[in-house]
């Protein structure tokens, strides 16, 4: 491992020109590293063609350089550590000294020339999602050309010849690879940056990983029983807020390398999916929703305008991805009188904590030791309380006056007067309430008009 | 010379031929027993007691009684009372006892009953009888000294037997005390266990009640509480009857068995055992190596005295008394290990009987064994201490420590629900059941230890494990 994130550091700035590579790699261009865990929001592109860059949430667009008309980029396969959350490091294998690797961008019709460094102890390829290319530079390693071994160099080139969302990751060993952090976005803009323009554009990559607490490596063999879903691999409450200037013309694009389904809910809005990894999505085809569906191995991106100012939710649907590391195997313990078992107990365990006779939201708010390096699986403070959170969940912040190229979190909404729930003091209103099993007709009766 | 006239002058001969001595010595009520109480003292730290009169018993009683009434028994009260209060050790201190008796007998020198003798003298036929008498108290007379000698090797075999058997008391009394203490450590650690496996049943049944269990789960955690409760009483019991074999040895019933025993064992000491000596001091102390020697010495007398007897027999009574061969007494020694043990090897030659040769021989070679598993018993009792001491030492400062740190994990990972109270439950359990083999394994090293101690004076009741 030849970085490390440090956990403190505002936006890290991009670490650009290692000697090692300089020298290494002359024709090379210079490979790229970050050790920031934060989003770094990337400049409008100083040459080439004219694009609007994508925000990669928590992570970084890779640099580039020009040479001869072909856009050149240096990705460097390697072991890095990841900070997942305060207090929970991965050691993961990734790109450029992170994992989720740093994000692609380049516009349609451009020439990409990609230089494949690999520093894994084993052979890798990279696989370009989505992407139409020559049969030889799918990099599916052993069909479309040889894996490129450990210490050597390969370069893939293409014309880029749709704009959308795709993504890259290995295709050698790729169960591993994949489980150990190995992916990013690449994104093509359109030509015309007049084509679909958004004000901002956020960008991520759903990853599921296996980190037992106390331990820093995934389970690679794992297949269903993951503990980490992550977002660009962090976990909340250490996924940064999606923050837009109200009336922003917004673009989430989000992409699936798990085992399973995410149903991606936004509180607050609408939207319509704009463009999956087979492209753009016409008008005449889009339905609106609340939550879209990402299957595995796909990308969407869908559109809404920020019109509603406040504090909205954004987090996968599957209520256990929004849950950091918790046991599976756990009895119900709600309604149980745990008073004599306390005491019996405490005999031999004298820090036991009673937890989960009212469920489980007693975790949220106790803060009890814990293994090493795991965060709690349900965590984060709100305004009001905890938020009982974790993994992939995060917050679209709509505010007026933010600045085009302001991220920061302007911190929590403050809610309007008479806009808030609030608590009844007063007489208890009437109630029903329903026992039996059968089918209930409402009388009509009610309903009935006199003509 | 007429037999008549021989007798006459073997009885002024025979007035004078009392060993005064050892007859001072041995008509001593208490002979021979200040060595066993000295032997005692070395061996095993406690005073010896020889309670002989009914006054003497009953003192002894009340002071057990001052020692152990209420009390908590320590392993040197423990064997003290042994020592003062058992029947048994009281029964070998009075063999001792007889065997002094014997040796005052001896020493006495012959006692013909003259009388017999003299009322018959000039009636015909009687003379033989008188001279019969005569001649066999005169064959007494010259064989006195011998027969002192061999009286006062088998009066110092009694003292070794005596001292024998005080140290064997003690190491069972030890032994008993160490085995009691362990029981009852177990079972309250097991009753600790099954604390936790009730907690376990507990928490079963309240989540039965809020249906979050089914009856099979329930059962599962039931039965393991159910079965450990059994183990709990067969524990107890054990504890229960290793108390009562204390007792026994400790010689007390009635209200004399109402005294506690610690609830635990002494921890293990700091050091580690020092390097072993106890095949030197076996050799040097062993009461089954003196007795064996002694027995050599006494067959060596035995068929001296028997030649003599028998050539006396045959000679001219008149030559009066010859009376000692001087000994061609040859030793041998034999160092092995820088340990030496001799083994007297007496000239065979003055035992003219073959009988007397092989009896010897036997002796000898049956020394010559025990020594050999003396040596033996004293290095596997070094062993044993070394090695159940480093068990001992390994369950204390490694096992134990790591499921601390699986108990400390556990509860992190309870805290953080990844796993569940069940699962806190199962470790804590355990981790109790490696506290119990380390008390186990402590145990053991006290026992060996015990042993160690032991082996030294005498071959270890029971025999060495």
């Amino acid at each position: 491992m030849n970085r490390r994130q440090l956990l403190t550091g505002g936006a890290g700035a991009v670490l650009a020109s290692a000697a090692a590579a300089e020298t290494r790699f002359r024709d090379l261009p210079e490979a790229a590293f970050t050790d920031s865990p934060y989003t770094q929001v990337p400049d409008r592109p100083m040459a080439g063609l004219e694009y609007n860059p994508v925000v990669t949430l928590n992570g970084w667009s890779l640099p580039w350089r020009m040479n001869a008309g072909v856009k050149e980029f240096h990705l460097v396969a390697e072991p890095v550590e990841r900070i997942m959350a305060d207090g929970m490091m991965a050691r993961l294998w990734g790109y450029n000294g992170q994992s989720t690797g740093p994000t692609i961008e380049a516009v349609e019709g451009e020439r990409v020339r990609i230089y494949v460094t690999n520093r894994l102890p084993e052979h890798t390829s990279v696989h370009w999602h989505g992407l139409i290319l020559p049969s030889g530079m799918d990099g599916v390693g052993g069909l479309s050309h040889p894996a490129i071994a450990p210490g050597k160099t390969f370069v893939y080139e293409f014309d880029l010849t749709k704009s959308g969302t795709f993504m890259y990751h290995p295709h050698a060993d790729e169960m591993v690879q994949m489980a150990m952090g190995m992916m990013g976005l690449f994104i093509v803009h359109p030509r015309d940056p007049a084509f679909m323009p958004v004000d901002r554009d956020f960008a991520f990559l759903l990853a599921a990983y296996d980190i037992d607490p106390g331990t820093y490596i995934p389970r690679v063999a794992e297949m269903t029983n993951f503990n980490m879903w992550t977002w660009n691999s962090r976990i909340f409450p250490d996924i940064d807020p999606l923050v837009v200037n109200k009336g922003d013309r917004v673009r989430v694009r989000c992409g699936n390398l798990t085992m399973t389904n995410h149903p991606i809910h936004m509180h607050g809005y609408d939207f319509e999916v704009t463009c999956t990894d087979g492209g753009w999505v016409p008008k005449s085809a889009r339905w609106p929703e609340v939550s879209i569906d990402i299957p595995v191995g796909a990308m969407r991106a869908y559109e809404f305008d920020a019109i509603h100012e406040g504090d909205w939710a954004i987090h996968c649907h599957k209520s256990h991805h929004t849950m950091n590391a918790m046991g599976h195997d756990l009895p119900t313990f709600i309604g149980t009188d745990k008073r004599r078992v306390t005491q019996m107990i405490r005999r031999q365990q004298p820090g036991y904590m009673p937890m989960g006779t009212a469920g489980m939201a007693d975790m949220g708010e106790m803060s009890m030791e814990l293994p090493d390096n795991t965060i709690p699986m349900m965590t984060g403070w709100g305004p009001y309380g905890p938020l009982e959170m974790g993994g992939m969940f995060s917050v679209v912040k709509v505010r007026e006056g933010i600045a085009p190229d302001d991220y920061s979190d302007p911190g929590w909404y403050v809610n309007p007067p008479g806009t808030q729930a609030y608590e009844w003091t007063g007489d208890m209103p009437e109630f029903a309430r329903a026992n039996g099993p059968a089918t209930q007709v409402t009388p009509k009766s009610h309903l009935k008009h006199d003509h | 010379m007429s037999a008549r006239l021989l007798g006459l002058a073997s009885l002024v001969l025979l007035a004078a031929c009392t060993d005064q001595t050892v007859v001072d010595r041995a008509s001593d009520p208490r002979a021979g027993f200040g060595f066993v109480e000295d032997g005692a003292k070395r061996s095993t730290g406690a005073s010896a007691a020889w309670a002989q009169t009914s006054a003497e018993v009953a003192a002894n009683e009340a002071r057990v009684r001052a020692l152990v009434a209420g009390k908590t028994v320590g392993p040197e009260t423990a064997v003290q009372v042994a020592l003062m209060n058992n029947r048994r050790i009281q029964a070998a201190y009075a063999e001792l006892g007889l065997s002094a008796t014997d040796l005052w007998d001896v020493a006495l020198g012959p006692r013909p009953r003259l009388e017999i003798g003299i009322s018959g003298i000039g009636e015909a036929g009687l003379a033989r009888s008188l001279e019969a008498v005569v001649t066999g108290a005169i064959l007494d007379l010259a064989t006195q000294k011998p027969r002192t000698k061999l009286a006062e090797t088998r009066f110092r075999q009694a003292q070794m037997m005596a001292l024998a058997d005080t140290v064997a008391l003690a190491a069972e009394t030890r032994r008993a005390w160490i085995d009691a203490v362990a029981a009852f450590e177990v079972s309250s650690m097991i009753g600790r266990a099954q604390g936790t496996a009730e907690a376990a049943s507990e928490l079963a049944a309240e989540l039965g009640r809020t249906g979050a269990m089914n009856r099979a789960d329930q059962a599962r955690e039931h039965v393991f509480t159910a079965e450990l409760a059994a183990e709990r009483t067969e524990a107890r019991l054990a504890a229960q009857l290793a108390k009562e074999k204390l007792t026994r040895l400790m010689g007390l019933y009635g209200t004399g068995t109402d005294y506690y025993v610690p609830d635990s064992l002494p921890s293990l000491p700091g050091r580690r055992p020092a390097p072993s000596n106890a095949e030197r001091l076996a050799l040097e102390h062993r009461t089954d190596l003196a007795i064996a020697k002694l027995e050599l010495e006494a067959i060596a007398q035995q068929y001296r005295l028997d030649t003599q007897t028998r050539r006396l027999s045959s000679a001219d009574l008149s030559v009066g008394v010859e009376i000692e061969r001087s000994d061609a007494r040859e030793t041998e020694a034999s160092p092995v290990l820088a340990v030496g043990f001799e083994i007297p090897l007496y000239d065979a030659g003055p035992l003219t009987s073959r009988r007397g040769a092989l009896e010897y021989s036997r002796a000898a070679h049956t020394l010559a064994q025990r020594a050999v598993n003396a040596r033996s018993e004293a290095r596997s009792a070094h062993a044993a201490v070394t090695g159940t001491y480093n068990i001992a030492r390994h369950w204390r400062d490694e096992v134990l420590p790591l499921r601390r740190e699986i108990d400390r994990e556990a509860l992190k990972s309870y805290n953080g629900m990844l796993t569940s109270t069940f699962e806190l439950i199962e470790d804590a359990r355990d981790g109790l059941e490696a506290e119990l083999e380390t008390a186990k394994a402590k145990a053991a090293y006290w026992r060996a230890e015990s042993d160690l101690k032991t082996v030294i004076w005498g071959p270890i009741p029971g025999g060495a494990e």
